[in-house]
């Protein structure tokens, strides 16, 4: 028995788990491509857990990773030799405040609960994520973008208040005013200047009926437009895009036959109705121009919220869950965004995204206040996503394609979107935070002068890091298909 | 009978090759259409090859009209130039680096407008595939 693991687990009130009682799922996160084990992993039973747990870690030259539901796909959300913070143990939802519309959770909330526990009194948070399996201080942690994103910002715009611990042990409760170095830095701050423990969440009425539009463009000019137009409408509560191959047979590509397809754009368009006023279609869609309107489905707006359960029960039950996960998102400037598409789509083979997808998210720069959810100047902007699912035996094949995509979109002028697949050095972290960086090193020194917090994924200048040594990196090799 | 780079007589199989790949006429349909697609490869000395090289590729609508090796470092017919050090291109041409990557990682440097040259990767993949497939004599 590890000595350290009575001394941990005599501190605080939650439990404590020895590598002997690790689940496997822990070793890895969703990307498939990291791994590594935690000496101990800890699922706190509250904030002083919490507090604890980094006290100890201190004491012991631990470093301490934080774990949600480990939807990211890089270096988050493990731990090599390290104590593994499971979060999802603080999953209670605190209190909710009708009359300021807003709610108190636990970082380790999942949305999907928070959305039904909410459902009576029809409040939801204005932005949720397409997966509603991850927890809030995860996504949080990221910025968080949905459906929703073009009007709202990220899931972070619309945070009140946080509980922050720090990399030093001290619990902050910080806000838009207080203590604001802190709340910036840990919304979208990867867990690098503190453990988020508890959020107050704004929440918005919904009405209790959505009805969708299923439009389909063939050509991406002419779905830009529209998706522009719909974004500057004010009409619609959602909008979710995609790109849809048809596939069309093999072409040689560097002399390899390989499958290849035509690309649709196919567009969902959402309004929330009162069943009593149902809305009309032709105003809606009044000045949009789809190569064809498909289909128009009403139904409640829970069951709106949750669209993508089934989609991913299906993934799962196909066996692509388990495959490795290389997202590659980003946010491109719009008028970089048609070339970036066009020269990506055409050799991208439809088959490596079986259990996946490609994404086009129409969104608004000036909806985010985030100061580290970085994203290209400008009004308008589109979220980019291939969101592949690759059996790892052919990883390595795939991996150049997708890390020139990624360096494609940045070199576009797009921002990454930072829970997918990237593995970059210290020069990429400083290009990526831009203006943004020397500040965020600043907060890390302050709140996490020792650098104990997920390390191993930002590569900080070496200035910034304490006395703690840096771990060494998972080998990047996936685990199984 | 293998060929050796640097020659006319190299330059001009290529020319064949590439306007014998359905490939490339597919992947390179639009390159060079409104533009000027002509290509200067810059082979900068190193490893086995002791001097530097400069080829100039004619492109245009999925075919090439001409192929030679130019004396100078740049060339008044083309739009564009792709500059690498010889060990750089093998690496490509051995299908071990891709040329997209080297553009983007900044190992090989581009003069002309890099935004319509990354737009074309497929066509240049196609290019190098064509160059792949003669049997050459390297340095």
């Amino acid at each position: 028995m590890d000595r350290l693991y009575q001394l941990l687990q005599s501190r605080i009130e939650g439990q404590v788990l020895t590598p002997d009682e690790f689940h496997p799922a822990i070793l890895t996160n969703f990307g498939n491509l990291f791994h590594g084990a935690p000496r101990l992993s800890v699922s706190p039973a509250g904030a002083a857990d919490v507090i604890a747990t980094i006290a100890f870690a201190r004491e012991q030259g631990l470093t301490v990773s934080t774990r949600g539901a480990g939807h990211s796909q890089s270096r988050l959300a493990i731990s090599d030799g390290g104590i593994l913070l499971s979060m999802g143990s603080m999953r209670r939802v605190l209190s909710v405040d009708r009359a300021a519309s807003t709610v108190d959770v636990e970082a380790g909330v999942v949305w999907r609960d928070l959305v039904r526990h909410l459902e009576p009194d029809r409040l939801v948070p204005p932005v949720l994520t397409n997966n509603l399996g991850v927890t809030v201080g995860g996504t949080l942690s990221i910025a968080g973008i949905g459906v929703a994103s073009f009007r709202y910002g990220t899931q972070g715009d619309n945070v009140r208040e946080l509980d922050v611990v720090t990399g030093t042990g001290e619990l902050v409760t910080c806000d838009r005013k207080r203590n604001a170095d802190l709340f910036w830095g840990a919304l979208a701050g990867l867990g690098q200047v503190g453990v988020i423990t508890r959020a107050r969440l704004d929440l918005r009425k919904f009405k209790p009926m959505t009805r969708t539009y299923f439009l389909l463009y063939r050509d991406l000019p002419s779905f830009l437009d529209d998706a522009k137009r719909a974004m500057d409408g004010g009409r619609f509560d959602a909008i979710e895009s995609w790109g849809s191959p048809c596939p069309q047979g093999l072409k040689p590509v560097a002399g390899r036959m390989q499958p290849f397809a035509r690309w649709f754009y196919p567009v969902h368009l959402t309004v929330e109705f009162d069943p009593a006023h149902p809305p009309d279609d032709e105003e809606v869609l009044r000045g949009l121009h789809p190569f064809e309107r498909l289909y128009v489905d009403d139904v409640p707006s829970v069951e709106f919220f949750e669209r993508m359960i089934p989609v991913f029960d299906l993934w799962k039950r196909g066996g692509t869950w388990q495959h490795v996960h290389a997202w590659i998102e980003a946010v491109l400037p719009w008028e970089r965004a048609a070339d970036v598409v066009e020269s990506v789509l055409p050799d991208l083979p439809p088959s490596i995204l079986v259990g996946g997808h490609v994404l086009l998210w129409p969104a608004k720069g000036n909806s985010s206040q985030s100061r580290l959810f970085m994203r290209p100047p400008g009004e308008d902007l589109l979220g980019f996503g291939v969101l592949p699912a690759v059996p790892s035996r052919y990883w390595e094949t795939a991996r150049p394609m997708l890390e020139n995509l990624g360096r494609l979109t940045e070199v576009m002028g797009g921002k990454r979107y930072l829970s997918g697949y990237l593995d970059w050095p210290e020069e990429r972290w400083r290009e990526h935070f831009g203006d943004q960086w020397t500040p965020f090193c600043a907060l890390k020194r302050r709140y996490d002068p020792a650098s104990i917090l997920n390390p191993g994924f930002v590569v900080f200048p070496s200035s910034t890091a304490g006395s703690t040594p840096r771990p060494a990196p998972a080998a990047a090799a996936p685990a199984r298909d | 009978m293998a060929l050796e780079f640097g020659t006319p007589e190299w330059a001009q199989a290529l020319v064949q090759a590439i306007n014998a790949s359905s490939e490339y006429r597919n992947s390179g349909s639009a390159w060079g259409v409104g533009f000027n697609g002509n290509v200067l490869f810059a082979f900068e000395a190193g490893g086995a090859l002791t001097k530097p090289l400069y080829l100039l590729l004619r492109l245009q609508g999925g075919r090439s009209s001409g192929a030679e090796f130019v004396p100078g470092p740049s060339h008044p017919d083309a739009g564009f130039t792709l500059r690498a050090p010889y060990p750089l291109w093998r690496e490509i041409l051995g299908g071990k680096t891709l040329a997209a990557t080297a553009i983007l990682m900044g190992r090989m440097k581009v003069e002309g407008n890099t935004v319509a040259l990354l737009k074309y990767a497929g066509a240049h993949r196609s290019l190098v595939h064509c160059v792949s497939s003669l049997d050459t004599r390297y340095p």
